[in-house]
């Protein structure tokens, strides 16, 4: 049952070669679909370009539906999966903090590395930006340490917030991001009278 | 029909199908999840490589390097009656509300489960791992046998004699006077007074591999 140990299965080498093969899909599929290029990445916010929006949320749609459906099987042990325990407060400030640079800088940092690898001058910057701000935080976040610690909640899903099986839940961010595909593509024909 | 057909109409068709399939199909629970990992854990109750000696138990007690959690999945009345000092009562079902605990143990903590035999701390061993997956082990003829060997005679009604380990039934073997749970001399013997006995060690501690992953 997955997840397999990797470094046991294959060897040191072994799964090296398979994250670079992992690492070599992602980021030509987020190049070909245009995440290297921040002009597109931020046209989302002005609903001119709705790729991203798109292309991520049908992703983290259909990665949820493979996850859960490979658990159900009993393909995949999903509480062996990694997931990031929940720090509410600090997580809505870090994620109003990240969605801010996003819009202004026009990357987020998985992006900028792809703009990088396509030597774009602009996702250098913002790369460097990003490695001196993680440095900075680094060094300072002892003096927020009340702060970012506050709100945890432990491996807090959506089924426990919503008190609703895994599989209500998946039904719902399906018909959300149906929704927000539709609902967008109406706001990008009604304001610029077309859909990309 | 051409909307029909059309790859984002039938994208989006198979996604929802999908959805709505699995909320159909659920989530396996405890048990199904054991049928789905059985064919990796089974062979170790088989092969009895998660069933400690009484003396191994007695010894981790006696641990202070050890982060040792003992779950007794007994009735409340065999409770009562006796149990091992540092235990902590979970009946079966009430196992899932371990989980976060579970799965936040550091790799020097061990799971030691009891039950009067190994029927019931057998049954609660394959939930615990469904659950989390713990370093977790069953205490070998369950406390019958650890009775058999530190249970102490003037604390037994009648002759106190060893019980008989044949037949497991899941009851408690051993008639105390008197429902003094922890309190009982065999709660926790005294390593060095009790009788010492030859074990093979069948405790090993986890190496803890650290999970990464994620997106930005």
């Amino acid at each position: 049952m997955a997840p397999f140990d990797l470094v046991a299965l294959l060897g040191t080498t072994g799964s090296y070669l398979v994250y670079l093969g992992i690492g070599f899909c992602f980021g030509f599929i987020l190049e070909s679909c245009g995440f290297g290029d921040s002009r597109k990445l931020a046209a989302q916010f002005y609903f001119s370009d709705l790729r991203v929006l798109k292309v991520m949320f049908t992703a983290i749609t259909v990665a949820m539906l493979l996850i859960f459906w490979s658990t159900a099987l009993g393909l995949l042990d999903y509480d062996e999966l990694l997931v990031k325990e929940t720090y509410l407060w600090p997580g809505i400030v870090g994620g109003i903090i990240m969605g801010v640079g996003f819009i202004l800088g026009g990357y987020c940092p998985g992006t900028s590395l792809v703009s990088v690898a396509t030597l774009k001058v602009d996702g250098m910057f913002f790369l460097a930006g990003h490695i001196a701000g993680v440095i900075i935080f680094g060094e300072t976040v002892g003096f927020i340490n009340e702060f970012w610690h506050s709100g945890y909640m432990g491996r807090f899903l959506l089924p426990e917030l919503f008190g609703v099986e895994t599989g209500v839940v998946a039904v719902m961010v399906v018909c959300l991001a149906l929704a927000m595909f539709l609902g967008f593509g109406w706001i990008q024909r009604l304001v610029y009278g077309k859909q990309k | 029909m051409n909307s029909v057909l059309n790859p984002r109409v039938l994208g989006a068709g198979l996604l929802l199908l999908s959805a709505v399939g699995l909320a159909m199909h659920g989530q396996p629970d405890l048990e199904g999840k054991w049928e789905y990992l059985a064919p990796e854990y089974e062979s170790r109750l088989t092969h009895r490589d998660v069933f400690i000696d009484p003396a191994e138990l007695l010894h981790m007690m006696n641990d202070d390097y050890i982060e040792l959690i003992i779950y007794d999945v007994r009735d409340e009345r065999d409770w009562n009656i006796f149990h091992l000092v540092d235990a902590e009562r979970i009946p079966l079902d009430q196992l899932p509300t371990q989980r976060k605990r579970l799965r936040a143990q550091s790799s020097l903590a061990v799971v030691v489960i009891v039950s009067n035999d190994e029927i019931l701390a057998t049954e609660a061993w394959k939930r615990v791992i469904a659950l989390a997956k713990p370093n977790a082990y069953i205490l070998e003829g369950g406390l019958n046998h650890w009775l058999n060997i530190y249970g102490v005679l003037d604390e037994e009604s009648d002759s106190h004699a060893a019980a008989s380990l044949s037949r497991p039934d899941g009851t408690l073997r051993h008639p105390f006077k008197m429902a003094l749970g922890a309190r009982h001399a065999a709660a926790r013997p005294d390593e060095h007074i009790a009788p010492q006995r030859e074990y093979s060690s069948r405790v090993k501690l986890l190496k803890k591999v650290a999970k990464a992953g994620g997106c930005d």
